[in-house]
């Protein structure tokens, strides 16, 4: 296709959509740059031959709701399902929505909330960052946007369950956009899945704006299937005093290569980045998990674990930036993985960028087998090697499981993980 | 009734340092049945540590001759799940911590190794026997929902060592230097622990340095350990023999000669 007639499917698509002109605009943008960009770049893990972009037209494509196997209703958080571009449920509680509280889809809150959503959306993620954050807005086709106003508190977690429909022939584009106006509070809980065999990308962005005095809890439960190749690029701009938590549970069976972002902008922020990952089989996973210390007196915190089962491969990139001028900062990270049989590939790469004096700075990396003296310890009151080892994992993931608040997604993260190590073990 | 044999055991060890095997075990020979608890005495650095664990099997000492048998079954081929589950049991000088396991979680899996898929034991009788032992050795009930000895004090642990003792009722329990590091209080609830196991169904091997241990659990033989072997064995009088004349006494008493590490040159 000539780049003439992508332009023009573009503006079909758009006007489809009813979008409005100013969101058009900005994808046009992102189309022409995507000849000037190119793919992100990783610190010793290749994906450049990965199937990440679909050269296709963006189109819009209900999903069946029948498809998506209900879970019985959880009360104890504000439930939105997305099935491939298709919203299935969104109810925010009526307290909420007389509060000023906005949980919309993407493309309702670009239509029905136009100035909030070009004041944000994409200012901390740029498209102009690379191939496939132009990719991302050129193409975008799902998403969710909630903003909490000013000093409203969310008490119960909101859960987005998003599933990607690959019985479709369409690549996911997903964006998720949390605005937490000042002193506003918020957990926000996503769980990804894929339905269907065929071969899709997905590309899944999230933008957290944590304004001053605000205070996200961010957690992810990844579960994305075998055939998606998956980029995603989660960023938080942290205000002053503001404080944002993530905790990720990176489950995906299939390839996966992603960034995990805190910006610490104003004085005194605070960011915690946590992430476990298991990989099997022949997977390939690669993640930059960098937080950047801009403000004074700042806090950055990076914990990843990750347990290599198989033939996979997994590099954790822990990124430690304190910019010159942020006096008073700290950052901390500890990066370690367990390596679980002979053809496991991985490495954790703690990488500290410091650019000022005053601040005070560690890291801690490790790769590995399990450790004997737990495993010992373990087996000597007769509980089979197997079993000992799932529990050490389970033990070295503890931090990020204990994070995630709700207990339903919790318990789902545990069973996904025994499933995945006694699978892996078949292997050893 | 249960046996544990120990035939002519020479176990050694690769030292970190040179990494050359060093023969520790020399020769080490012992025999008992449930019913009967053995202690095990000697100085620093003679072996004692190496014999409870060779027995329970970790895989960093190697049997270089000799047997242990356990019901008259060789167990030195075993992998130490395996020896657990035959009825042994070692209540460890340093307890591993494991975050994200809890005490309970933990108790409930060692007890259902032992048992077969279908008769797994129950949340109710778990629970019971779970509190009446908490109450046996003074233990509050919310180190059952701690991760396992994370962050628990020595005393702390040396009781959670106990208390897996009573909850997976072995037949033979190794207990090496239960005592170290506890005070008085906590030396009587451990002690109070391990005889309320005593029975026809249950033998323990004591490993001591010190003979205050044996006043709160009497043993039935008492063995002396010097430089790798036995060289010594008698009744509770001989530890209390020891507490007055010392190892260098008996040593001499014997016209061995071994160094003590403990020796003034």
């Amino acid at each position: 296709m000539t780049e003439l007639k992508v332009e023009q499917q573009l503006v079909t698509a758009s006007e489809e959509n009813n979008e409005p002109q100013s969101l058009l605009d900005r994808r046009l943008e992102a189309y022409k740059l995507m000849d000037k960009l190119q793919l992100p770049k990783m610190q010793r893990f290749k994906f450049h031959d990965w199937p990440l972009i679909k050269n296709q037209p963006l189109k819009w494509v209900a999903s069946d709701p029948q498809a998506v196997l209900e879970d019985e209703a959880d009360h104890e958080v504000i439930k939105v399902v997305q099935f491939g571009q298709s919203t299935i449920q969104i109810a925010l509680p009526k307290e909420l929505q007389d509060a000023g509280v906005i949980l919309t889809d993407i493309f309702t809150a670009a239509r029905e909330h136009e100035n909030l959503f070009n004041k944000f959306f994409m200012t901390a993620i740029k498209p102009e960052e690379n191939l496939l954050t132009a990719y991302h807005l050129a193409y975008l086709n799902a998403g969710l946007f909630l903003y909490i106003p000013r000093n409203v508190q969310i008490e119960k977690p909101i859960e987005a369950e998003l599933i990607q429909d690959n019985t479709q022939d369409e690549p996911l584009i997903s964006h998720i956009l949390v605005i937490a106006d000042r002193g506003s509070k918020v957990k926000f809980i996503q769980h990804l899945t894929t339905v269907g065999e065929n071969e899709e990308p997905a590309n899944m962005m999230i933008e957290l704006i944590a304004q001053d005095n605000s205070e996200i809890d961010f957690s992810s439960l990844d579960e994305l299937g075998s055939h998606t190749h998956t980029y995603f690029k989660r960023r938080a701009d942290i205000g002053r005093d503001a404080h944002v938590e993530w905790a990720v549970g990176l489950m995906n069976d299939g390839n996966t290569v992603g960034d995990m972002d805190s910006e610490l902008l104003g004085e005194g922020g605070y960011a915690n980045s946590k992430m476990i990952a298991v990989t099997t089989r022949q997977q390939e996973v690669g993640i930059n998990n960098r937080v950047t210390n801009r403000g004074k007196h700042t806090t950055g915190l990076i914990n990843q674990r990750g347990v290599i089962l198989e033939g996979s491969e997994l590099i954790f990139n822990g990124i430690g930036q304190i910019i010159h001028g942020a006096h008073g900062s700290k950052a901390d990270q500890q990066n370690r993985v367990l390596i679980m049989s002979d053809q496991a590939r991985g490495d954790a790469n703690p990488i500290l960028l410091i650019d000022e004096n005053d601040v005070e700075a560690g890291h801690a990396a490790s790769v590995g087998p399990v450790d004997p003296h737990q495993m010992y310890y373990l087996m000597s009151r007769g509980i089979p090697r197997k079993q000992a080892e799932r529990m050490v994992i389970r033990g070295f993931l503890g931090a990020v499981l204990s994070a995630i608040p709700s207990k339903d997604v919790r318990n789902k993260l545990v069973t996904i993980l025994e499933r995945k190590l006694t699978d892996g073990q078949q292997y050893q | 009734m249960a046996t544990l044999e120990v035939k002519d055991l020479h176990v050694s060890v690769k030292d970190e340092e040179s990494k050359k095997e060093k023969e520790i075990l020399k020769g080490i020979n012992l025999s008992m049945k449930t019913g009967e608890i053995h202690a095990i005495m000697g100085p620093n650095g003679t072996g004692k540590s190496t014999l409870s664990q060779t027995i329970m099997g970790q895989p960093n000492y190697h049997v270089t001759q000799g047997d242990i048998l356990l019901n008259g079954e060789s167990i030195i081929d075993m992998p130490v799940d395996e020896r657990a589950r035959k009825g042994l049991f070692l209540a460890m000088q340093y307890p591993a911590e494991i975050q994200g396991v809890t005490n309970a979680e933990f108790l409930r899996a060692a007890i259902n190794a032992r048992r077969a898929d279908d008769d797994q034991i129950s949340v109710m009788d778990f629970i019971k026997k779970l509190d009446k032992n908490l109450k046996l050795l003074d233990m509050n009930e919310s180190m059952t929902e701690r991760y396992l000895n994370e962050g628990f004090s020595g005393g702390e642990k040396k009781r959670n060592e106990i208390l897996q003792l009573l909850m997976i009722e072995p037949s033979f329990a190794i207990l090496d230097e239960i005592d170290s590091g506890l005070d008085i209080d906590a030396l009587k609830v451990v002690s109070k622990g391990v005889n309320s196991m005593r029975g026809d169904n249950f033998g323990s091997l004591i490993i001591t340095h010190y003979q205050r241990l044996l006043n709160y659990i009497v043993p039935d033989t008492v063995h002396v350990m010097m430089d790798g072997r036995i060289v010594k064995t008698g009744g509770p009088d001989l530890a209390k023999k020891l507490e007055d004349e010392g190892y260098a006494g008996l040593r001499d008493e014997l016209g061995l000669d071994i160094k003590l590490v403990d020796d003034e040159d």
